[in-house]
């Protein structure tokens, strides 16, 4: 057993992706025994034991601990693994057939279709790791690792035995041990999504990302705004995955394999596979991209995102900044070679409108983690539109750093809500700095990364972009808002950054919660730090004020597929924009927020209307409900009434118990009733009356010799 | 004698099955119905013996017919005379409405 799990390299990621999956299993055993032998804890001493000894009625921190262990392991495994691709893929000696042989493999799990024949679809389970790969996996699983470390603190309210919700006015039993549950499979199907080699496996994790999302958003199901933002975040996701499921079944179709590597030789080799004409390929990148746009929250699919913060803080950081969203961005740069020019620029305009769209809606808002949330969705939109003009080692840079700095943000904004005791509006924070150091400092770094401070990792990426972005209008002047519209973004982006960070920790405490607000414990803060340190110096290289230099966009760049036709356009004025931008928007914050020398009350009266339309995010809400809510609850109204009763709608809800044959209740009662009263009725036949039963014989026997005897005469 | 034929004879035999199959089918009392039933078995044996008279090739069969059926009359009988009795010794009456057990 050790001997496979060793034989190659590429084993190792096979087990650092189970590993999270090992702990979810052991997890939900020891939940399932647990539940199992609770109603027997009284009579059966066997149960009584297992029980208590799986924690009885308060939930278990062991489990916690087992499922931290695994995945620091997967961490673990995963820059040992990263480190050893590297040596293998820089040394000379390794030629790329070797690399095939020992950082891929692959096994049919599945075969749908007549057997014998090589057309049925086969399913298949591999891995393949390449540069981008690496480095994914090895920030998937680092900041997964800073992240749990962090819950172990955060969630501290759930070990009680019984915990109270104030905002679902209920008291329920803590649910520590099913938290880490759903986060250790939500690592293990991310894991498996990054290291996946076809489509199809791909699609699964894709799915799985999704459920566990749902779980996590609605951890504290009681409530029911929850509840609702659990059902919103699966729903748009599936719209999304519906255009996924187009492109696979095209993919297929033309493709006849869902693995990558197939796919773009074929892609390589000329023309279309199987008669594929342009019109199908386009529909097909414009399919899967559907899906990324679902799961990254781009316009229009964005809504869910920001509702996604009903989740448990490092929920929010963990899938809704660092990785889940980020496998939409993923998935367009691995399908690169199959998307044409025209979903590029399909994909840069979604991207471009996403990063203005939230931006400007991120500017009004004063809860923390909707700050962050929208912050998300348009740096987001930013991979998205560098990934459009061509800009691939960008875009995806942008993406590991921006999980790094995210990650910091969020769970710098969990430590303080905690602080403040569940506080969340930023309207009631204030002076924090003074309270909480290490947090406000570290959330200083992270302001600073997504500003696109110099030096700092999201200044190496957002510049490249940039410049690409620069290159690319210039080239096409007809696309000159693919560079406008992300500059006048960034300066956006600084200034709500630093409207965030001032309002929460300079100024006077503006609330009682924010006054005895107290530092959080050093499980909580040393991710902080950790996050930190990694987001001013991931994207570091040689020189270091080169912002082209970074090692890891030169790391990431060696598994660009390098796209015929997708020339990367690059402007090196950009950068000077970008920094002008970045320096006004944190000069404006500043003197708004920092230095009060502007009120911003004033600016709300005066900004008027357009404050009221971005406060409420552009009505997207009430535009998706006018539009596709109604309908289908109005749909689903009329069927009920035709089933139940014909009459009105209030009625709709009870059971027909007549036989109205007007509602389908009432035929299928009438049917019933009817064969119960001809049953009833042949009933009768069996009186118990004997000397019935003779006449009956008698009457009977007549009847027979009479037909007998009209027969006999007329034959 | 004056030579009736057969037809009279058989006819008898028919008004006497009828009477007997009536008796069974009305009357309430078991041992009643036992009565309808020799009835039957009787009309049965006028039938035998008239074509034992009017049919030549059937001369001896029809007698010998005849008291087959008197013998098997006695048994049946005495059969029904049993279950009639354990029938008493359940509802303690001959009534056979009062046997409705089979009743659906």
């Amino acid at each position: 057993m050790v001997g496979w799990l060793l034989a190659t390299p590429g084993r190792l990621y096979v087990i650092a992706t189970l590993l999270p999956l090992a702990a979810f299993v052991l997890l939900l055993v020891a939940g399932c025994l647990r539940g199992v032998c609770r109603p027997y804890r009284e009579t059966n001493p066997l149960a009584r034991f297992i029980y208590f000894f799986l924690g009885g009625s308060r939930p278990l921190r062991s489990g916690a601990f087992v499922a931290t262990a695994a995945i620091a392991l997967s961490a673990v495994l995963a820059i040992v693994g990263l480190i050893r691709f590297l040596d293998d893929a820089q040394s000379a000696s390794v030629s790329s057939l070797e690399m095939e042989q020992r950082w891929a493999e692959r096994t049919t799990w599945a075969k749908v279709g007549p057997s014998g024949v090589d057309s049925a679809v086969t399913l298949e389970l591999g891995y393949r790791i390449d540069h981008l790969t690496a480095v994914m996996f090895a920030m998937v699983a680092f900041v997964s690792t800073c992240i749990y470390v962090f819950s172990l603190g955060y969630m501290a309210d759930e070990t009680e035995e019984m915990h109270e919700d104030e905002e679902a006015h209920t008291t329920r039993p803590g649910r520590f041990g099913r938290f880490f549950l759903f986060l250790s499979l939500f690592c293990f199907s991310m894991l498996n999504l990054v290291i996946a080699d076809n489509l199809f496996q791909v699609f699964i994790s894709w799915e799985l990302v999704g459920v566990c999302s749902f779980f996590l958003i609605g951890f504290y199901h009681e409530r029911p705004s929850a509840a609702f933002a659990a059902n919103k975040a699966f729903i748009v996701n599936r719209i999304g995955d519906a255009g996924f499921l187009i492109g696979l079944a095209l993919v297929w179709t033309y493709f006849g394999t869902f693995n990558f590597q197939e796919i773009f030789r074929d892609l390589a080799s000329g023309p279309l596979p199987n008669g594929m004409t342009h019109t199908l390929f386009v529909i097909a990148g414009i399919g899967i991209f559907l899906g990324c746009m679902g799961k990254s929250a781009q316009f229009p699919l964005h809504t869910w995102l920001p509702d996604a913060m009903e989740g448990p803080t490092p929920v929010s950081a963990l899938i809704h900044a660092a990785t889940m969203v980020a496998a939409g961005v993923y998935l367009v740069g691995r399908c690169y070679p199959m998307f044409s020019p025209e979903v590029r620029l399909v994909i840069a305009y979604t991207g471009g409108i996403t990063l203005f769209l939230a931006a400007t809606i991120a500017l009004v808002q004063t809860d923390i983690k909707r700050v962050l949330a929208y912050s998300t969705v348009s740096q987001l939109g930013f991979m998205m539109l560098a990934l459009g003009v061509g800009g691939w080692e960008s875009g995806l840079l942008h993406l590991i750093t921006h999980a790094f700095f995210k990650a910091l943000l969020f769970l710098a904004a969990g430590s303080v809500i905690l602080g403040c005791h569940h506080e969340q509006d930023l309207i009631n924070m204030g002076g924090l700095r003074r309270k909480m150091p290490v947090t406000a400092y570290t959330m200083l770094m992270g302001v600073l990364a997504i500003s696109g401070t110099p030096f700092f990792s999201g200044w190496y990426s957002k510049d490249m972009i940039l410049s690409n972005a620069m290159g690319f209008a210039l080239q096409h002047r007809e696309h000159i808002a693919l560079f406008i519209l992300p500059l006048v973004t960034a300066g956006m982006t600084a200034f709500y950054m630093f409207r965030l960070w001032f309002l929460a920790f300079t100024g006077e405490p503006r609330d009682l919660g924010a006054e005895h607000a107290h530092e959080s414990p050093p499980v909580m803060t040393l991710p902080l730090v950790v996050l930190a340190v990694l987001s001013v110096c991931v994207a570091w290289g040689w020189p270091l004020w080169d912002p082209h230099a970074s090692y890891l966009g030169h790391l990431l760049d060696k598994a660009n597929p390098n796209v015929a036709g997708a020339t990367v356009f690059e402007d090196h004025r950009a950068g000077w924009l970008a920094l002008v931008a970045a320096a006004s928007g944190f000069a404006l914050a500043l003197l708004i927020y920092g230095l009060n020398k502007i009120d911003p009350d004033e600016l709300k009266e005066r900004a008027g209307a357009v404050y009221d339309f971005l406060r409420e995010k552009w009505h997207f809400d009430e535009l998706y409900d006018a539009f596709f809510v109604r309908p289908a609850v109005a749909l689903g109204y009329g069927s009920a009434r035709f089933d139940k009763r014909s009459a009105p709608l209030e009625q709709a809800e009870v059971a027909d118990r007549t036989m109205n044959v007007t509602s389908l209740d009432g035929v299928l009662n009438a049917l019933g009733l009817g064969t119960l009263s001809v049953g009833r009725r042949l009933r009768e036949t069996q009186s118990g009356m004997i000397r019935r039963y003779v006449t009956v014989l008698m009457v009977a026997a007549a009847a027979f010799v009479a037909v007998l005897v009209v027969i006999y005469l007329s034959a | 004698m004056t030579e009736l034929g057969l037809t009279p004879y058989l006819c008898l035999g028919a008004f006497l099955f009828a009477c007997g199959l009536l008796c069974i089918a009305t009357k309430r009392n078991a041992v009643g119905i036992l009565m309808g039933v020799e009835l039957v078995l009787n009309a049965a044996n006028v039938n035998f013996v008239a074509c034992a008279r009017y049919v030549p090739s059937f001369a001896l069969e029809g007698q010998v017919f005849a008291l087959i059926v008197i013998v098997l009359a006695a048994g049946e009988a005495a059969v029904a005379l049993a279950i009639i009795l354990n029938f008493y010794n359940n509802h303690a009456t001959v009534d056979v409405d009062t046997a409705d057990e089979l009743k659906g």
